[in-house]
């Protein structure tokens, strides 16, 4: 037979048995539109979670005075003296450490706020405009403090939602006056809402320029006002980080003139607990995902053998006499092939069909669910589709096709 | 030399299990236009030897001959062909494909044969169909026809490639006689035309209209002779 007798026939009986072929094709599409849409709503809330995590700055760095060892970090911020405004300088150059994206000098002190009638107490951050990129914050109303306002000294602040809100309630901060301690600065905008994590409340901020905090703030504080609490360094992405760690160690040990990295005067603490919990995060997601698209793929899998062998083994006695009046096993095998493979061929192109609606009309439906259309998950899944019927609908049909005739008319 | 000739054949089925030996080294040879009736008790082995002939089944030994050409060294395409061209198989059960009407089962033998043309198969199946009286049954599905319209319909498709042998097991077995009479003035014209005609049967008077009757029992030849109405000649 020809290939165009071939696909006519196959055709025939696709048609001849269309409750058989029906539920064939509604077993690929089913198992094919479900790994589409299992994989696609885990892959939607991964992205989700990883963009929160992300969110909170996981590429940081933190660098604080006093070493681990002696209990510099314990004895909380500022109380050791050693990181300066030149450190920060020197960990901005691009040539010592070339993987370092940003520096955000801190200094950080809590101060009682004063607006009109209004107290309210937060802690107050004086540092430069890149503090903003390294921990990912967003000015959403206002403008941003500038690196003009760092060197002049201005006396100019951002707020978060919940400064702003204790000390104007609804109306906009922005334009308004607060007093830090007894210094009044004018608040130049409001950072975006982001929320707080287990250590701190990211919302009850005031940033001010770290110049105008060691100048105007601090001197009234405490002894070492002219050191930095921190400096936050941002790598370039988080594979970049531990190359922006080694970077930074070795600059400062060198400014610090420490020879022995154990005696070293400062410590650098990556974002490990977000980092780690990003990445337990996106590890059981993906071993959801992996699980619930598996069980998906056997499911139809499974469907689609039942069907396969049923209709092959209900016409071994079909085979038989198509071979008795002359077919060669090559050409029975090519029908079954043929079937096989439009079955295969409707069922997959339905499925896909059916999962990218599902993509694109879930979202709506349920509010929040984010679904993200993965290629590798429709090339998966119609690859095991196009698999599983070959195997079980084309491999018991070339078994069947080597039989001698005689004994393919007399199975039952 | 005889166009069909079977050397020692034995069959042996369930090797392993039970043994069965449903044929013990049978000789048989079988001229070119001859019209030759196997009778035998049930199980004694005429299906099986039928099978062999018709390339449906190999033996378990022994050697068979197709106008001189050893089956037994022949490939899957070789065989395909055999049944396709060489042969005519009718069998009890008819074996139609109940999904199609009568002239695409007829026109099945002419799609393997490799005739490409629709137009000329279904020409070809609606003469075969005429030969064996069915003109006007040809897109009656094999479920709207009586037994005996549906041993012509398998009859028509065993004619179609116009084969020089025509093996026929228990023909008309299941039909009642005025039918089963319809289908023995069929083969009669088939051997008239000169077609080697190979037919079991149980019934006495079938297997006497033939012209050579082998008895068989126990997988064995017990006798081979000219029928009751023996004109033609035997070998
Ligand atoms: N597939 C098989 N497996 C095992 N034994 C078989 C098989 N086919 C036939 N037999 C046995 O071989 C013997 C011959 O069977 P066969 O069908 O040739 O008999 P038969 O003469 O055609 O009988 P009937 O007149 O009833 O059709 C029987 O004993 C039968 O049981
Ligand atoms: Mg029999």
């Amino acid at each position: 037979m020809t290939w165009g007798q071939t696909l006519r026939s196959a055709f025939e009986s696709i048609v001849e048995r269309r409750m058989r072929s029906a539920l064939t094709v509604l077993g690929i599409l089913i198992g094919i539109a479900a790994v589409i849409l299992t994989v696609g709503l885990g892959e939607g809330a991964q992205g989700r979670v990883n963009s929160a995590i992300a969110s909170l700055g996981t590429n940081m760095l933190i660098v604080t005075p006093g070493s681990a060892s002696t209990g510099g970090v314990q004895g909380g911020l500022g109380s050791a003296s050693t990181l300066t405004l030149a450190d920060a300088q020197a960990l901005a150059s691009p040539v010592d450490c070339p993987d370092v994206a940003e520096v955000a000098p801190v200094t950080q002190h809590s101060f009682t706020l004063t607006a009109g009638s209004q107290n309210w107490t937060a802690p107050v951050t004086g540092t430069t405009p890149a503090y903003l990129s390294v921990r990912d914050r967003q000015v959403t109303s206002g403008q941003s403090i500038t690196e003009t306002d760092v060197r002049t000294e201005a006396r100019v602040a951002l707020v978060g939602t919940e400064v702003a809100q204790s000390l104007f309630g609804t109306s906009s901060p922005v334009g308004r006056t607060m007093q830090i301690g007894n210094v009044p600065f004018s608040i130049v905008g409001e950072l975006n809402a982001a929320g707080a994590s287990a250590s701190t409340n990211q919302d009850n901020v005031v940033l001010v320029p770290i110049t105008t905090a060691q100048a105007e703030l601090f001197s009234q504080a405490g002894p070492y006002a002219g050191s930095l609490s921190a400096i936050l360094l941002s790598a370039h992405s988080s594979t970049t980080m531990s190359l922006a760690y080694q970077e930074a160690d070795s600059l400062l040990l060198q400014l610090h003139h420490v020879t022995n990295p154990l005696q070293a005067d400062f410590t650098i603490t990556p974002q490990t607990s977000l980092l780690s919990t990003a990445s337990t995060i996106s590890k059981t997601l993906t071993i959801l995902l992996a699980g619930v698209a598996a069980i998906a793929l056997l499911v139809g899998g499974i469907g689609v053998m039942n069907i396969m062998l049923v209709s092959v083994s209900e016409r071994v006695k079909e085979i038989g006499l198509r071979k008795a009046l002359g077919a060669t096993p090559a050409t029975i095998l090519r029908q079954f092939l043929a079937e096989a493979t439009a079955l295969g061929l409707l069922g997959g192109v339905l499925g896909v069909g059916l999962g990218l609606a599902g993509a694109l009309g879930i979202p709506h439906v349920i509010a929040g669910a984010a679904v993200t259309v993965s290629v590798p998950a429709i090339a998966g899944s119609v690859l095991v589709a196009a698999v599983i019927g070959l195997v079980f609908g084309v491999y018991p049909a070339s078994r069947a096709a080597r039989l001698s005739p005689i004994e393919a008319l007399r199975s039952e | 030399m005889a166009l069909i000739e079977l050397v020692g054949v034995s069959k042996i089925y369930g090797v392993g299990g039970v043994e069965v030996h449903a044929l013990r080294s049978v000789d048989l040879a079988v001229g070119g236009g001859e019209y030759v009736a196997i009778m035998g008790q049930s199980g004694s082995g005429k299906s099986t030897l039928m099978h062999i002939l018709g390339c449906l089944d190999v033996p378990s030994s022994g050697a068979y001959h197709l106008d001189g050409a050893d089956v037994g060294t022949m490939d899957e395409i070789d065989l395909a062909d055999v049944r396709n061209r060489r042969i005519g198989f009718v069998f009890q059960q008819f074996h139609l494909l109940g999904r199609l009407p009568a002239w695409r089962n007829v026109e099945l033998p002419l799609m393997y044969m490799g005739i490409r043309s629709r137009q000329r198969r279904r020409e070809r199946a609606e003469k075969a169909l005429e030969a064996v009286g069915l003109a006007d049954r040809s897109a009656h599905r094999p479920t709207e026809l009586s037994g005996g319209q549906q041993q012509r319909v398998a009859i028509a498709r065993a004619l179609v490639t116009d084969p020089a042998i025509i093996l026929a097991d228990e023909p008309t077995g299941n039909l009642a006689s005025d039918q089963a009479e319809e289908i023995l003035t069929i083969f009669e014209g088939m051997h008239s035309e000169g077609r080697t005609v190979v037919l079991i049967t149980h019934e006495p008077d079938v297997g006497g209209r033939a012209r050579r009757l082998v008895r068989i029992r126990d997988g064995r030849i017990i006798s081979d002779e000219p029928a009751a109405s023996g004109v033609g000649s035997a070998g």
